[in-house]
């Protein structure tokens, strides 16, 4: 064994440059190892011709404007990250586009509620009253963050009332008794895209906590794109004394007596650490690092309830017209050819479609008008689709299924961007393979595992991993999936390991 | 109010049923049995079968072109070949006298075909071309990536009228493109049920010896209505009957008639870009119409808008690479292939600075780095470089 660091963090998405960077903050040494040459998992940019496109990101929650900071702002201050990027405000959350409909929301609470009212008058009773929980819903969020967990089970009806009531049931379940307009009900439901589940589906929860966060303090984008932020936690990772080495795949973590060890690199040097992090997924960390007869079975068992979240399909267009020329005056727009959800839904379990038929488009210029040369703009079509069918589309007709997927997405955008094809001067799309092969992760999965409410927050994996000193950080564990939820994700885990780390360090001394 | 109980109720009784559902998933022989053999090692194989990171293709003819040209037709020996847009490359590992680099090559051959197709052009002074040509021989296992590259003609977006500008050895990715489209079930098209692509090829040559697959060429456009070939010669010898001269305005216009809507690719040499783009330009032709190949590092850098005045190309700077060593570098060579003559090993795809996977940070001193690197705006600020576009101006510090 060449060298023994208190953690080393496998991979680099933002879980794990969260993950590290908080390590180090507290005094640890951290090795931190990342397969591909450049940090930031799905948090990356590429670029193609003079065009710089941005990967994954859409909105970012947790930023607040300079005023009113939010939580995952103040996390990155904590950490010395948040002075190394620039946060554009993204001031509506998002139009959405109907065959009958066309509105755009803006963020705020009140605008937010006001905009819905004025839109569906006929139901402004169930749409105060349905904010209203959502709203409950978050203040007991919240108080549990503050408070470090939930607390005893006992007494939560009591102390977190909103927090109990909520956790067992889905989003379409209490949005229905609300609202009885169809319409309405989409409207509200647009950012199911964000969550992975239809509205009859996904948990009311987690939907809610997710909504409310962009509601209250609008969205945000890093300048630079999210690679900017991948930059920024390394170079303050590197800065508190880690160690990062890119292009440096792990082949096995070690374990001994039911503990692990450290790891083996690709190239076979096996390096020895106290703690392991994974931003791995857990079912590959468990099967292919570690090994199935070192997993205790019962992980696996409480897996069996939790189903791999879906993966996306995205065509990054570069084009030689302005946003105002293309007609685009909002940052995100949610593109659907009914409001049958549930359809929109299935239809993302297989490759058999002509095209999706609901599409996020998203136009960086709007906010970023710096991301690509005067003149042009990035305009960004994602449809979710899940990854199992794109395993078996065989190799010789995969470019020939991308593309006539991605066609049918290009074809819908036009509807409210015409031109949008015949300007285009690059054009990249990727699939749920895509997915796969950059960030290594199952199923090409965005979000990590789904989170309907048997499988919410609360029941979700959690951070620790089933080996001591294993953890888990990144879209599939704790609090989620999405770019502030992975980040937390860091800050969860990372923060488990120094306070235990400080609990061992005082019975030491103690002891002597 | 009332109502509002009976929701509560009917919410709190949820946590029920939910943990039953859950627990019930739990049980064997329900849910997600993550340990099945279908979750093993599945993302390595979907994405090397589409993706491979390396291939090993066996030699198993060479075709003498021309007289300085020959095609290494190849058979992957380690897996079937993967799927390719026609247009793309691979880059090529050797080994040139202990040497350990790589160089980008496209691939000539259709997809679909059996055998992979690799030609190349012996280039005066190379380093590589030359060991190609000399020393490969039949039954020999080359290295190389995947396919790579964005150079293919995109049916999303292209149109189906298309104009290549090919000159040298550029005409390999388009051949590949041509090959694809008048094949009767060609990959590209069929699949978006658009007419298939009409394709008018100008092809520059010094001298008629030099055309490539130009005999292949004549045929096809014999046999194919939506295919017209023009070989231009810059340098014809006495009596030659073809057209002659560079691919100027003049030249294409008299050949494709209007440019409007038509979508244009240039492969060839530096210079070559240099004066079609200008000519496309003269012709009206949009940017978001042109679409061209990557062509390497500059072939003079000193040349380039920007470099220092006054710093010339042998002037020897020193290079730490931390961890490694220390290396003496000239200003006018691409610190990738300084580093590779030191037998430093750099990963590197394109070669032209675009695919940043030679990405290196830069810790202290300065480099050049030519205007339309393919650099992320933040890796830029965070101070990395494109080895392979990046040329010292003062002694360095650098990790890779």
């Amino acid at each position: 064994m060449t060298q023994k660091y208190d953690a080393i963090v496998i991979g680099a998405g933002l879980g794990g440059l969260s993950a590290a960077t908080m390590l180090a903050r507290n005094g640890l040494s951290v090795l931190l190892l990342e397969r591909h040459n450049v940090p930031g998992g799905y948090a990356t940019s590429f670029v193609r011709g003079r065009y710089e496109f941005e990967v994954a990101l859409h909105e970012l929650s947790g930023i607040g404007p300079p005023e009113r900071r939010g939580s995952l702002y103040r996390y990155l201050e904590y950490l010395g990250v948040a002075d190394k990027v620039e946060f554009l405000h993204v001031p509506n959350l998002y139009r959405a586009v109907f065959p009958d409909l066309d509105v755009t929301l803006p963020s705020g609470r009140e605008a937010f509620e006001a905009k819905l009212c004025e839109t569906f008058p006929h139901e402004a009773r169930g749409i105060r009253r349905f904010v209203k929980r959502v709203f409950d819903l978050r203040k007991d969020f919240i108080k549990t963050s503050k408070q470090g967990g939930a607390g005893s089970p006992a007494t939560m009806p009591f102390r977190l009332p909103h927090f109990f009531r909520y956790l067992p049931v889905t989003w379409g379940h209490v949005l229905n008794r609300d609202i009885k307009d169809p319409l309405a009900r989409a409207v509200l439901s647009q950012y199911w895209g964000y969550v992975g589940m239809p509205p009859s589906q996904i948990s009311f929860f987690y939907f809610a906590t997710t909504l409310a966060a962009y509601v209250w303090r609008g969205a945000a984008f890093p300048q630079g794109r999210s690679q900017a932020l991948s930059n920024a936690f390394l170079a303050t990772f590197e800065e508190l004394g880690g160690e990062a080495r890119m292009s440096c795949g792990v082949e096995r973590i070690t374990t001994a007596n039911g503990r692990v060890t450290g790891v083996v690199t690709e190239e076979g040097e096996e390096i020895g650490a106290d703690w392991v992090i994974s931003n791995a997924d857990p079912i590959t960390t468990c099967r292919e690092l570690i090994g199935d007869d070192e997993v205790p079975p019962r992980f696996f068992t409480r897996l069996q309830s939790s189903e791999i979240g879906p993966s996306t399909v995205n065509v990054y267009l570069g084009v030689a017209r302005s946003p105002e020329e293309l007609g685009f005056t909002e940052h995100e727009i949610f593109l659907n050819e009914d409001y049958d959800f549930d359809r929109h839904y299935e239809m993302m379990r297989t490759v058999d479609v002509a095209s999706p038929p609901a599409v996020a488009v998203t136009c960086y210029n709007v906010v970023y008008p710096g991301i690509s040369p005067p003149g042009t703009s990035i305009v960004v079509l994602t449809a979710l689709m899940y990854g199992e069918p794109w395993c078996e589309v065989p190799p010789a007709e995969y470019v020939a299924t991308k593309n006539r997927i991605a066609d049918g997405m290009i074809r819908m955008a036009e509807r409210i961007a015409p031109g949008l094809r015949e300007r285009a001067e690059v054009v990249e799309v990727s699939t749920p393979v895509t997915n796969m092969r950059y960030a290594g992760t199952l199923g090409g999965s965005i979000y990590g595992f789904n989170q309907p409410p048997r499988d919410n927050m609360v029941w979700r994996m959690g951070n620790r991993g089933p080996l001591e000193g294993l953890y888990f950080v990144g879209a599939w564990t704790q609090p989620g999936g999405g770019y502030e939820p992975a980040m937390m994700s860091g800050q969860m885990a990372g923060g488990a390991i120094v306070r235990n780390v400080k609990r061992e360090t005082s019975n030491v001394k103690r002891e002597t | 109010m009332a109502l509002e109980i009976v929701n509560w109720l009917q919410d709190v009784r949820e946590h029920l049923r939910v943990s039953r559902r859950r627990e019930s998933l739990r049980q064997p022989g329900q849910g997600f049995d993550y340990t099945e053999k279908k979750y093993q090692n599945v993302v390595r194989l979907v994405v090397s079968a589409i993706h491979p990171q390396r291939m090993r293709l066996r030699v198993v003819e060479i075709i003498q072109e021309t007289p300085t040209t020959k095609t290494f037709r190849c058979q992957r020996s380690d897996g079937p070949l993967p799927p390719f847009r026609p247009g793309q490359y691979v880059n090529l590992f050797v080994d040139v006298d202990g040497v350990l680099t790589s160089r980008p090559y496209s691939i000539a051959s259709a997809p679909g075909s059996e055998t992979l197709e690799l030609t190349v052009r012996d280039n005066p002074g190379g380093f590589v071309a030359p060991y190609l040509l000399h020393e490969i021989k039949v039954g020999d296992e080359l290295e190389t990536t995947g396919p790579q590259g964005q150079f293919y003609h995109e049916p999303l977006i292209d149109g189906d009228d298309l104009v290549f500008l090919a000159g040298g050895s550029g005409i390999t990715p388009l051949m590949s493109i041509i090959r694809d489209a008048l094949q009767p079930e060609h990959c590209e098209q069929a699949v978006l049920d658009r007419a298939t692509p009409k394709i008018h090829l100008l092809y520059g040559s010094r001298v008629p010896e030099d055309v490539i697959y130009g005999a292949e060429l004549a045929a096809l456009a014999a046999g194919h209505a939506n295919f017209r070939y023009a070989p231009v010669i810059s340098e014809p010898p006495p009596g030659y009957k073809g057209r002659s001269g560079f691919l100027g305005a003049d030249l294409i216009r008299e050949q494709i008639g209007d440019a409007a809507g038509k979508t244009f690719y240039i492969c060839g040499p530096q210079a070559m870009y240099d004066f079609c783009l200008a000519t496309l330009r003269k012709l009206g032709v949009p940017s978001h119409k042109i679409r061209r190949e990557l062509y390497g590092p500059p072939a003079d850098v000193t040349q380039e808008p920007g470099w220092p005045e006054g710093l010339a190309a042998d002037t020897l700077f020193e290079v730490e690479v931390v961890g490694q060593k220390t290396v003496r570098a000239p200003a006018g060579e691409p610190l990738l292939n300084t580093l590779e003559r030191y037998g430093i090993v750099v990963p590197a795809v394109c070669r032209s600075g675009a695919c940043s996977a030679c990405r290196a940070r830069l810790l202290s001193g300065r480099v050049f780095q030519p205007a339309d690197t393919g650099l992320r705006e933040s890796d830029r600020e965070h101070g990395y470089v494109h080895a392979c576009v990046s040329y010292p101006l003062e002694d360095l510090r650098i990790r890779l």
